[in-house]
C-alpha cells in the first residue's frame, strides 16, 4: 500500500538554540520577528526571512520566564527572576531598549499584551501592573489578593483582563480599572486561563484535576473531570466547528483532550482524549485558520492532529523533551523551544511542490 | 564528556522551628557545608542569610485549600510554583531547603510533596527538621503550631542548651519524646550538629530503616498530659493483609486529620518481602520491600504521632489484624 502523505506536511527549515531550557517564546503579529528566552536569561530575536538572530540579552542566570510582543509587532516585553521588565522597540530598524522596569525581590512568572492597545499587563507576585508604551505609565496596579497570579490573558477585543490564581479567576474591565472585578470562583486554584477568541468563553485548568469552562454572563459553568493531573495549558482554535463555537484544547499529564460544543445541551462538550504522548505535555496551540493541533512535550515529539483528531505527523529535534510551541500568524510556520535549548522551525510543503517556488 | 541524562531528585530539607529558635544560623551553617554545591533556599520569614546565594528565594507563604475540605489535599502553592520555576534549570541545584516561618503549620509543605506531581517527580523529601530555643520553648507550648512542628519532625534540634542546666534540657527531651517517638534528637549550641545528621537523612525514604527510641518503647507509663503523643507498637505475629487495609483505612477516614504522621515495617501473612509504610494526615504510601532475612526475626513496628490518640484502641485494632 503507497504510504499517504498529507498535504499539510511540515518540513525543518531552521534549527539554532539557546543555553538552557526554552521558557516562551512568541512570534510578531505579523510575523516578521520571532523571540525566544531561556531559563539562563538569553533573550534572543530572529529575522524570519534568513533566519538571522540577534542576541538582545546575554546569559545572566536569572531566569527570563515570559517573553511577548504588543499585537501589532511594535513591543517586545520580557520578564523574569530577576524582576525586572524590558521592553524594546522594534519601530525603527533596529531592535531599541526603551525601558527597564525594576522590581525588587519578585519574579515576573507572566505578562501579556492588550490585544487591541500598546498596553502590558505584567504579574508582582499577588498584583498585576499595566503599563502603557506610548505613554510609558503604569496605568493601574491590579490587586489579586488571594495568592500570587499564576497566569493572566486579554480577552480578544481588549475589553477584559482576566487574572488566575488560588479560588479561580477575577476579571477587570479594561476600560474602567477602579470597577469592581468580576470574580469566577473555583474551588481549588487555577493555574492555566484563557478566552475564547470569539470572547464568548473563558477556560480555566485547575490544579484539582478540573476543566471549568465559563460562558460570558452565564453564571452556571461547565465542569469537566477526569484528568490524570493538573490541567496545565489550553488552546482554543480560532476557526469555529460546524455549530460555530470555537475547539478546546487542553492538556493534563501525558494527555490532550480537546472539547467541542455539541449541539445537544445534555452533552455540552464532547471530549476526544488524544493520548499518544509518552511524557508530559507542556504546550499545545491550534494552527491560525485551522483546526490543526499541535502539541508539544516532554517525551521529545511534537504531534500534528488534524481536526484535533487524528495525528497525521510526528516532529522531533529536542531528544530530552519540548517546552513550548508557537504557530506564526499566518499559519504556514511552527516553532517550538526544547528542555536542553533546542529551538526549531518547521514550513509546511506543499505535496508536489518538489520545485520552484 | 557524557551528560546526565539520568533524571536526578533533588533532595529537600524543611526547617521548622520559632522566630529566634536557630533556624537562620543553621541555614547559613548547610550553605557554608554545602561550598561548592548549588543550594537553593525558599525562605518564608525574613532572616539573615549570610550567604550570598542568588538561589535565596524570598516568598509569601501560600496555602492551597481544595473544595473537598480535606485537610491532606491542603498545599502550599508557593512551593509548587517557586519549584516549578527552578526544576527548569539544566544545570539545577543539588539541595533544596525550605525555610518556614515560626508560625508555619509543617503538614501542607510535606504533603506538597506527596501531592504535587511535579514537585513529586522531581524532588524528594529528605527530612522535616524542627530547631528547638531549649529556653523559651516553654512559652509556646499553648502554640498548636509549636507542638506540630515537634510533632512532624524527623530531626529535632534541641538548640542554645547553653542556656538551660541539664536537668532541664533532660526534662524538655523526655517531653519532645512523648511526643515524636521517630524523630531524632540532637542538643546542640549555635545549632552546631553534623551536616549528615540533617541532610541525606531520607526520613521520608521507605526502604531506610524505621527507627523508634528503644527507650520509648521501653517505657510503661508515658507521659500523657500532652494531646500530641505517640504510640509505637512493636509485636510479633503475621498480619492478615485484608484485615490490615480494612483497619488501616477506617482509622484514616475516622482520625486522619488527627494522625500527624506515621510509619511502619508489618510482616503479612505469606509474603517473603518486609512491607513498609507512612502517612501523613490521610496521605497514605506503603510497598512491598526488601524480603526478611533467614536469620532476621519477623515482626511489625508502628508508629502513629498524632493529637488524642487512644493508645489502647490503637492496640486493640492492630491485634484484630494478626492472624
Amino acid at each position: 500500500m503507497a504510504r499517504t502523505i498529507s498535504q499539510q506536511e511540515f518540513k525543518q527549515v531552521w534549527r539554532g538554540g539557546l543555553s538552557d531550557y526554552v521558557t516562551a517564546i512568541s512570534w510578531s503579529g505579523a510575523g516578521r520577528y520571532l523571540a525566544a528566552c531561556s531559563a539562563a536569561g538569553e533573550v534572543v530575536l530572529i529575522s524570519v526571512s534568513g533566519f538571522q538572530s540577534t542576541l538582545l540579552q546575554s546569559e545572566t542566570g536569572y531566569s527570563v520566564d515570559c517573553l511577548a510582543f504588543s499585537h501589532d509587532g511594535q513591543f517586545l516585553a520580557i520578564g523574569g527572576q530577576a524582576g525586572q521588565v524590558k521592553i524594546w522597540s522594534l519601530q525603527s530598524g533596529a531592535p531599541e531598549l526603551i525601558t527597564t522596569l525594576e522590581n525588587k525581590s519578585v519574579w515576573v512568572d507572566h505578562l501579556c499584551w492588550s490585544p487591541t492597545t500598546h498596553e502590558l499587563a505584567f504579574s508582582l507576585g499577588k498584583y498585576v501592573q499595566v503599563w502603557d508604551a506610548d505613554t510609558q505609565d503604569v496605568v493601574a496596579t491590579l490587586n489579586f489578593e488571594a495568592s500570587t497570579v499564576l497566569d493572566l490573558d486579554w480577552r480578544r477585543d481588549g475589553k477584559y483582563l482576566a487574572l488566575a490564581g488560588y479560588q479561580g479567576a477575577k476579571v477587570w474591565n479594561t476600560n474602567d480599572w477602579d470597577a469592581e472585578e468580576e470574580a469566577l470562583d473555583i474551588p481549588s486554584a487555577t493555574v492555566a486561563i484563557a478566552w475564547s477568541p470569539d470572547n464568548q468563553f473563558i477556560a480555566e485548568g485547575n490544579l484539582d484535576n478540573t476543566l471549568t469552562v465559563v460562558e460570558w454572563n452565564n453564571p452556571a459553568p461547565w465542569v469537566m473531570r477526569g484528568f490524570p493531573g493538573k490541567v496545565r495549558q489550553l488552546a482554543w482554535s480560532e476557526v469555529p466547528t460546524r455549530i460555530g463555537v470555537p475547539m478546546l484544547a487542553s492538556c493534563s499529564g501525558a494527555t490532550v483532550v480537546v472539547w467541542e460544543r455539541d449541539r445537544d445541551e445534555r452533552v455540552g462538550w464532547a471530549s476526544r482524549i488524544l493520548g499518544n504522548h509518552q511524557g508530559v505535555v507542556q504546550a499545545i496551540a491550534f494552527q491560525p485558520g485551522s483546526l490543526l493541533l499541535a502539541s508539544a512535550a516532554e517525551d521529545g515529539w511534537v504531534a500534528l492532529w488534524q481536526r484535533g483528531t487524528r495525528l497525521i505527523q510526528a516532529l522531533t529535534g529536542a531528544p530530552n523533551g519540548f517546552s513550548c510551541l508557537v504557530w506564526h500568524p499566518q499559519g504556514h510556520q511552527l516553532v517550538a523551544g526544547g528542555l536542553n535549548g533546542e529551538l526549531l522551525i518547521w514550513s509546511q510543503t506543499l505535496r508536489g511542490q518538489g520545485f520552484g517556488k | 564528556m557524557v551528560a546526565a541524562d539520568i533524571p536526578s531528585s533533588v533532595p529537600v530539607a524543611v526547617l521548622t522551628g520559632y522566630l529566634g529558635a536557630g533556624k537562620t544560623t543553621l541555614l547559613n551553617r548547610i550553605l557554608t557545608h554545602e561550598h561548592g554545591k548549588k543550594v537553593a533556599v525558599i525562605i518564608n520569614e525574613f532572616g539573615e542569610v549570610g550567604i550570598d546565594n542568588q538561589l535565596v528565594i524570598d516568598a509569601d507563604e501560600e496555602i492551597f485549600e481544595m473544595n473537598n475540605g480535606c485537610i491532606c489535599c491542603t498545599v502550599r502553592g508557593d512551593l509548587i510554583r517557586i519549584i516549578g520555576n527552578l526544576m527548569k534549570r539544566r544545570n539545577k541545584f543539588d539541595h533544596l531547603v525550605i525555610e518556614t516561618t515560626g508560625l508555619a503549620d509543617p503538614a501542607p509543605v510535606i504533603q506538597t510533596f506527596f501531592m504535587d506531581e511535579d514537585v513529586r517527580s522531581q524532588t524528594s523529601l529528605d527530612a522535616v527538621v524542627t530547631v528547638v530555643d531549649a529556653k523559651h520553648i516553654h512559652q509556646h507550648w499553648e502554640a498548636d503550631e509549636a507542638i506540630e512542628q515537634l510533632a512532624f519532625a524527623d530531626v529535632i534540634l534541641l538548640n542554645k542548651t547553653d542556656l538551660v542546666t541539664p536537668a532541664e534540657l533532660d526534662e524538655l527531651e523526655q517531653r519532645i519524646r512523648s511526643m515524636n517517638a521517630m524523630a531524632k534528637i540532637y542538643r546542640t549550641k549555635d545549632a552546631q550538629v553534623e551536616m549528615d545528621s540533617i541532610l541525606g537523612v531520607g526520613a521520608f525514604d521507605l526502604s531506610r530503616a524505621l527507627e523508634i527510641d528503644p527507650n520509648f518503647l521501653g517505657e510503661d507509663a508515658h507521659d500523657h498530659d500532652e494531646t500530641v503523643g505517640s504510640v509505637a507498637i512493636a509485636e510479633s505475629g503475621a498480619l492478615n493483609f485484608e484485615r490490615l487495609n480494612d483497619w488501616m483505612g477506617e482509622l484514616l477516614r475516622n482520625q486522619g486529620p488527627d494522625i500527624f504522621r506515621m510509619k511502619g515495617i508489618l510482616n503479612i501473612e505469606g509474603e517473603d518481602n518486609r512491607f513498609v509504610f507512612q502517612g501523613v494526615h490521610m496521605l497514605f504510601d506503603g510497598r512491598a520491600d526488601r524480603p526478611w532475612k533467614p536469620n532476621e526475626t519477623r515482626k511489625n513496628e508502628l508508629v502513629f504521632i498524632g493529637r488524642n490518640l487512644d493508645e489502647a484502641q490503637l492496640r486493640e485494632g492492630f491485634r484484630g489484624c494478626l492472624v
